[in-house]
Formats: C-alpha cells, sequence, structure tokens
C-alpha cells in the first residue's frame, strides 16, 4: 500500500531522512518508531505531499506521491503531531470546510455520522479553543476520517494526552484498522508502538534501523531484561534471549535485581545506545 | 468553477466572528478617521490644489484608495502567515486536492471582501462630512481592481516571509511609503520631478488617479492598464508560491 525507495531529505546540513526504504502493506498499522529529531514527521510530511524529498520515489496505492500529488490528496487523511484546526470555527465549521475541500458527498449526513462515532456531538457547536486536549484530538480524527481515507497517517497522535484520554484513542484507531484502513503512526511512545502495531520501523537519525512485528525484534534482541543496581548506584541491564539465561545472569548481580520482558526501548537501546523516551 | 469557494468561506466565516467583536469595526475605521480629521478638517485647509476642488472631496477617495489597500494586503498577508508558520492552518489547503490557482483566488477573494468592508466604512463616513464626495463606476471599478491587486500581493508577502516580524517589516517598506507618497494626501503633481518615476512605480499611485476620475481619458487609461498588470503579475506570482509550497 505505501512503498517508499531511498528516500532522502535534508534540512541544511541535517539529513532528516537517509535512504529510507519501506514497504508497508494494506490493512495494518504501521508504527514508525523513535526519538524526537528521528525523521518520522519528515517522512509523514514527504507522504503527505507537504515536503518533497531531495531524492527517492514513493507510492500510496501504486500512485506516485512525487509525480501525482493530487490524486494522493484524495485517498489519504492526516492527522499532524500539531493541531492545525481553525481555532476560531467550531468543530461543525471545521468539518465542513474539510469536507467541501474534498469533495465529500453527502457531506452533511457524514459529518453527523463521524461526530457520532467519536462522540463529538454535543460539542459540535463548540468553538475549537474552548475545547480540552483530548477533544481537539479527537476532532483531527473526525476530520481526517471524514473522506473516508484508504490510508490514515497519525503523527504522534497521542502526544500531550493523559493516559486516560490516550486510551480512548487506542481503542478509536484499533477500531478504525477493523475497516480495512492502512494506519501509518509515528509515535515515541513505546507503549503505544506496542499496544497498536502489527509492524514497526525503528528510526534512529533518518535511518531505519529495524523493521518487524512488536514480538520479532523483542525476540531478535532477547525476551527478557535483568536490571540491577551496580556499586555507583546506576540502574543497567542486561538483555537475554531466555528465561534461563536471565536468572543465571541475575544470580550474578546482587543489587536490586529485577527481570522482566523485554519492550521496544529495549531494542531500541540494544541498537543504537540511546533511548527512545528521552 | 466554484473549488475556490471553501478557501473563501473558511476565511469569511472567521471574518464574521471578528465583525462581532465591536472592537474591529472601531479599529478599521480608526485609522482612515485620524486622518480624515488631521489633513481634511485640520491640515488640509493649508493645501492648495490645482484641480480647483476642495480637499476633502480630494481627500476621501485617496483614504478609500488606501484603506483598501492597507485591509485587503494586510489581512491576507498577516492571516496566511500566521496560518503557515504558527497554526499550520495551511497545510489543511496543501494537502486537499485543491488547484493551487484556486486557493488563490478564494484568498484574494477574502481579501477583497475586507477590502472593500473598510471602504465601505469610509465611504459612509464621505457622505456625512461636508464635501462633494460621490461615487461612479470609474470609482467602484478602481476600487474592486485595488483590492484584487493588493490581496494578491498579501498572498506574495504572506508566502515568502518568515516570521510574523517580516510581515510587519515588508509593509513598513512598501506599503506605508505607498499610503503617503501615492497621492493619497496631496496631489502628486506637487512631487519633485526627481522622484517621480519612483511615484509612479507604485501601483496605488494609479489606483489614486483613477479612482478621482468619473469618465476614462488617456490618463485614466495609462492607470488602469498599469494596476491591471501589477494584478495579474502579483496573482500569477502569488499561485506560483501557492504551487511550489514545501516544508
Amino acid at each position: 500500500m505505501i512503498l517508499l525507495q531511498n528516500v532522502s531529505k535534508s534540512y541544511g546540513k541535517t539529513k532528516a531522512v537517509d535512504s529510507l526504504t519501506l514497504e508497508i502493506k494494506k490493512g495494518e498499522i504501521f508504527g514508525l518508531l523513535g526519538p524526537n529529531g528521528a525523521g518520522k514527521t519528515t517522512t509523514v510530511k514527504i507522504l503527505t505531499t507537504l515536503t518533497k524529498p531531495d531524492s527517492g520515489s514513493c507510492f500510496i496505492d501504486g500512485i506516485d506521491v512525487l509525480k501525482n500529488p493530487q490524486e494522493i490528496k484524495k485517498i489519504i487523511g492526516v492527522v499532524p503531531q500539531e493541531n492545525n484546526l481553525e481555532r476560531e470555527l467550531t468543530v461543525y465549521e471545521n468539518l465542513l470546510i474539510y469536507g467541501m475541500l474534498h469533495k465529500v458527498k453527502n457531506l452533511k449526513e457524514r459529518i453527523e455520522k463521524i461526530l457520532y462515532t467519536l462522540e463529538l456531538y454535543e460539542k459540535k457547536n463548540s468553538i475549537v479553543t474552548t475545547l480540552s486536549g483530548g477533544l481537539q484530538r479527537r476532532t483531527l480524527l473526525a476530520r481526517a476520517l471524514l473522506t473516508e481515507p484508504k490510508v490514515l497517517f497519525l503523527d504522534e497522535p497521542s502526544i500531550g494526552l493523559d493516559p486516560h484520554i490516550r486510551r480512548q484513542l487506542w481503542q478509536i484507531i484499533r477500531k478504525i484498522k477493523t475497516e480495512g484502513r492502512t494506519v501509518l503512526l509515528t509515535t515515541h511512545y513505546i507503549e503505544e508502538a506496542e499496544a497498536l502495531c502489527d509492524r514497526v520501523g525503528i528510526l534512529s537519525y533518518g535511518r531505519l534501523i529495524a523493521l518487524g512485528s512488536p514480538s520479532e525484534l523483542k525476540k531478535d534482541v532477547g525476551e527478557y531484561v535483568v536490571e540491577f543496581i551496580d556499586k555507583d548506584g546506576n540502574l543497567l541491564s542486561e538483555i537475554c534471549h531466555s528465561r534461563e539465561e536471565a536468572y543465571e545472569l541475575a544470580k550474578l548481580r546482587h543489587n536490586g535485581v529485577t527481570i522482566r520482558k523485554s519492550n521496544l526501548e529495549d531494542v531500541f537501546v540494544k541498537l543504537t545506545g540511546e533511548r527512545i523516551e528521552k | 468553477m466554484t473549488d475556490w469557494y471553501p478557501v473563501f468561506l473558511k476565511e469569511m466565516l472567521q471574518f464574521r466572528r471578528k465583525l462581532l467583536r465591536l472592537g474591529y469595526i472601531f479599529s478599521a475605521m480608526m485609522a482612515p478617521i485620524i486622518y480624515l480629521i488631521t489633513f481634511g478638517l485640520g491640515l488640509g485647509k493649508t493645501v492648495s490644489l490645482t484641480e480647483g476642488t476642495d480637499y476633502l472631496t480630494f481627500l476621501l477617495p485617496g483614504l478609500v484608495a488606501m484603506s483598501s489597500m492597507n485591509n485587503s494586503y494586510a489581512w491576507v498577508a498577516s492571516s496566511l502567515n500566521l496560518s503557515r508558520l504558527y497554526f499550520k492552518t495551511f497545510q489543511i489547503l496543501i494537502q486537499s486536492p485543491l488547484k493551487p490557482f484556486s486557493i488563490m483566488i478564494g484568498e484574494v477573494m477574502a481579501g477583497m471582501v475586507k477590502g472593500l468592508f473598510a471602504s465601505f466604512l469610509i465611504i459612509t463616513v464621505g457622505f456625512i462630512v461636508p464635501s462633494n464626495f460621490s461615487l461612479n463606476l470609474v470609482f467602484l471599478l478602481a476600487l474592486l481592481i485595488n483590492c484584487f491587486m493588493f490581496a494578491s500581493l498579501g498572498v506574495i508577502t504572506g508566502m515568502i516571509t518568515k516570521s510574523h516580524e517580516d510581515t510587519a517589516t515588508y509593509s513598513n517598506f512598501f506599503i506605508m511609503p505607498m499610503a503617503f507618497f501615492s497621492g493619497t494626501f496631496f496631489s502628486i503633481d506637487r512631487i519633485p520631478m526627481i522622484f517621480k518615476p519612483l511615484i509612479y512605480v507604485m501601483p496605488l499611485t494609479h489606483t489614486n488617479i483613477l479612482i478621482r476620475k468619473s469618465y476614462f481619458d488617456l490618463e485614466g487609461l495609462i492607470s488602469l492598464f498599469v494596476i491591471l498588470f501589477y494584478s495579474i503579475c502579483f496573482f500569477h506570482v502569488g499561485a506560483r508560491l501557492i504551487k511550489n509550497y514545501n516544508e
């Protein structure tokens, strides 16, 4: 459904995306995971026609993003990282303008339906600035879904939301998947990637350093983690491939030893020596 | 053909909310009224006009031209600049299947409405104060083209500025000198010959010439041609900037 081939983009001397090659299958939720500045948002901007890459090619549903951006715009929906709703308009007016821009058929019925689905109906006449952060995010999602896009881009969809609202949003995203849409989600929340994504691509300094399902990636680097405190009081960890190996290792450590299952943060640390959630 | 309408509607919905705040109308009228009082009723008495008309009758069309320029230009430039750099709402237009030409038309039409609204306020004042101020078709044509021209220039500024402060800088360099030296407050005949080529390059000069005509003579036709030329150029450049938009 989405194909990137050797895509590169630099801003001045900074390489935001570096020779990125990636294929995302139809109907999957794919997560681009990485710390701030890893190139996730730039990748989304390239695919959603906001930014032109310096080199490489990309396709969505077989359509060349660079050669045919007008066609791409008809099949995608975008929830950007920054809230770009018209702040002085109401929820309904935001959806109305967006629907008109995209020539959505039966627009008024469609707006009513999406407002009900995302539990925003009560707020339809509220000015955006009067809404909570969670409701504004939901309005962004409603707007992106209004056109029934084949591919949905969610750029850090839960950034700044409290855990309760974040989980509500995850439920909605899972529901979107059941409708057969392809979702490309960027996040630097490990928990979010593990909870939602069928497959994950890990980015570091614009490069794809790992690709696979969360369980595959964890299996590759080791499924168990032994954490302990060294003599200087630092919390250290070592990844093990089996439970037995982890127990053996734990016996050699004395202070604050715990054994836990590995997560994608451990994968990232193992591959880069840095942390995602800094 | 009506692809531009959602862009225009978006701006109008926002404009309507601003209009409902009383402060907006007062702020739109403030500068022209100050000029009207200072120049028209005060300093104007010392200005001699070769045309033999009274100063207020001379000044009012100039104030309409200046006000339509300021409002068409500033609204579009500021709104585009903010939506592009700060609120990121411009992304919605770029990510829609709308052609850049349609986005341009929508933005310019919205700018024209704002310019015409401010002009309407001045025209109303013009009929209240004692003068021989009157409207005619040439006046209305000049006003419409002026709004179109400066709304298009506003798009260019809104698209090229790198910060909101830059908008004020452009305004200080291009718009403010035009407001004062293009024949708004005094006849351009009184400007020294050495500066005249520069004055005739300014588009507002030609609006001021045209807006004071009651019929098309040669001078009026030349000015009409010049402002149409500027309008087409500004519109074309603005549409190209939207087309080549890249974050």
